[in-house]
């Protein structure tokens, strides 16, 4: 019998193993180097910094913040147009993600929620994925990773 | 490390033309070179030849046909940057001595993949999200206009400028001028960018002769030096970085000024990659003709036009030319020596000495860009 994380049949998850959901808690894993402190999502195995293999995976947090986003008018094969892309910082990593609650892009430093949501149509069913959607504001308890590129 | 020039350059213009493959394209430009700087075949040492989508063996189908066999010759990727880099090994081999006469181009069929975006190949955590070129400019745009207060308007401005610059090359793949209005008429691609902030998929192929001093002297054709030629790598993390300060071009071009021992200052003109009109802004900055976040308004205010501070993009720019990836460094570097040896016709930009040229690409993540590929020119 399916977990409830899985997706129904036909379905098809994009980064699975690397996405935790807890109830409404959605983190996903990514790899500290104790050589270097470099972070990596997705996780590895060898620093890509300093080629160390003294790597530990840990889980992010459940919110970041929006870098910069944009809506993608024009869709790649196997994705339907208009979606909604935004780079998050979370957790000392910067993740690319559908936002698909959004119909116009996220504006920078708005704060998200990692989420686990169709992302893209497929000829079997949908296309599933980590994904994220913008906080309320209202009921957070966690203060977002903050941007810190400026 | 012994002086390098270019005594040769030729073009295939810019285009649609589907019925003409990388091999055949790369081929008419080459033989152009040939018969404008009239070496013999058995004058070459080493072939380069740059392309991203062009096959196996490319450079030998494009330098066999004429008579260029049995040397080494070589097909390099990388990416929008390959044309160059091609340039840029054949500068090594002349530069080291182990050569006095290389032939380098780049050559591009894209009418192959169909119409919208460029088709990313290599499998990765965002492309797996639907990325694609225009919406990671799309985003350093946003980023670009939310950090600086610049607008969607100031994006137009340079696809203007580079379309009016285009307007007048007869090897650019779009030869008409285009209004701000005609940019914001145009069909949305991935926010703020539209259509017409990009530039198009083309098919063309462009060919330059580098060779010593000793070999330049024995041909009737003017010769540019090359002062400074370099490639570099994009640094792979996947922490935070700042989107809107290309580290890439950044750091080529710091390493290219002190090759060439010139500052940004000396340059008369710039071809750079203005695969978006974002990017121009982008690596303005980082080339050190503008100021951090005040390119826009260099654009603004006409430092960027042929006649102004700097030209950039005096042939038109991706924008204008078209973008047949490996072929565009060539290209660039090219339209720099027909600038410098003062036969740019209508492009040309009046007294110019020194010149830039920039190609950086490579849609892959955790990096700026693929690669980077640099030269800077001097009139001889
Ligand atoms: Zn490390």
């Amino acid at each position: 019998m399916p977990s409830p994380q899985s997706p129904p049949a036909g379905d098809r998850q994009v980064g699975a193993d690397i996405t935790h959901q807890h109830g409404t808690r959605t983190t996903l894993t990514i790899t500290v180097c104790h050589a270097c402190s470099a972070r990596w999502f997705p996780p590895r195995e060898v620093c890509s910094t300093c080629a160390s293999d003294d790597v530990e995976n840990i889980e992010s947090e459940p919110q970041g913040v929006v870098y910069a986003s944009t809506v993608v008018r024009v869709a790649p094969p196997g994705f339907q147009a208009p979606f909604v892309l935004a780079y998050i910082d979370i957790s000392g990593v910067r993740v690319l993600a559908h936002s698909p609650s959004s119909d116009q892009a996220l504006t920078p430093d708005t704060p998200v929620r990692l989420t686990v949501a169709p992302i893209a149509r497929t000829a079997e069913g949908q296309l599933v994925s980590y994904a994220v959607e913008p906080l309320d504001g209202r009921d957070d308890t966690t203060t977002p990773t903050t941007g810190e590129t400026r | 490390m012994k002086p390098v020039y270019v005594a040769g350059a030729a073009v295939h213009p810019f285009g649609k033309q589907p019925g003409l493959n990388a091999a055949e394209l790369g081929y008419r430009a080459v033989r152009q070179l040939v018969e404008q700087t009239g070496i013999t075949p058995d004058a070459v040492d080493v072939g380069y030849g740059g392309s991203s989508y062009g096959g196996s063996l490319l450079t030998q189908r494009v330098l066999q046909r004429v008579g260029v066999s049995g040397p080494p010759v070589y097909t390099v990727e990388n990416a929008c940057a390959s044309g160059a880099s091609a340039v840029h090994l054949g500068w090594q081999a002349v530069a080291s001595g182990a050569a006095d006469c290389v032939i380098a181009f780049g050559a591009e069929n894209l009418s192959s993949f169909g119409g919208g975006t460029l088709p990313l190949t290599t499998n990765d955590i965002e492309i797996e999200q639907g990325m694609v070129m225009p919406a990671a400019y799309a985003m350093r745009a946003q980023r670009y206009l939310h950090d600086f207060g610049a607008t969607a308007d100031d994006l137009t401005a340079v696809s203007v400028k580079n379309r009016r610059n285009g307007a007048q090359n007869p090897r650019a793949h779009f030869q008409r001028e285009i209004s701000p209005q005609d940019v914001a008429d145009s069909r949305a691609i991935a926010d703020p960018l539209r259509l017409l902030h990009c530039c198009p998929n083309s098919d063309g192929a462009a060919a330059v002769l580098l060779c010593s001093e000793d070999f330049a002297r024995q041909l009737d054709t003017p010769r540019v030096r090359v002062r400074g030629s370099v490639v570099r790598s994009g640094t792979f993390h996947t922490q935070f970085r700042d989107m809107t300060w290309p580290d890439i071009t950044a750091r080529t071009a710091k390493a290219a000024y002190e090759m060439a021992g010139l500052a940004p200052a000396d340059l008369d003109l710039v071809e750079l990659h203005d695969a978006f009109s974002i990017a121009e802004l982008l690596h303005a900055e980082a080339l050190g003709i503008a100021e951090r976040g005040k390119a826009h308004q260099a654009v603004r205010n006409g430092e960027f036009d042929r006649d102004g501070r700097v030209a950039v993009s005096p042939s038109g720019g991706l924008i204008s030319r078209g973008h047949p990836v490996g072929a565009t460094g060539a290209t660039q570097i090219c339209e720099a020596y027909w600038q410098l040896t003062g036969q740019a016709g209508p492009l040309q930009v009046p007294g110019a000495s020194v010149a830039l040229t920039h190609v950086t690409g490579g849609g892959i993540f955790g990096v700026d860009n693929g690669a980077c590929a640099m030269h800077i020119l001097t009139a001889d």
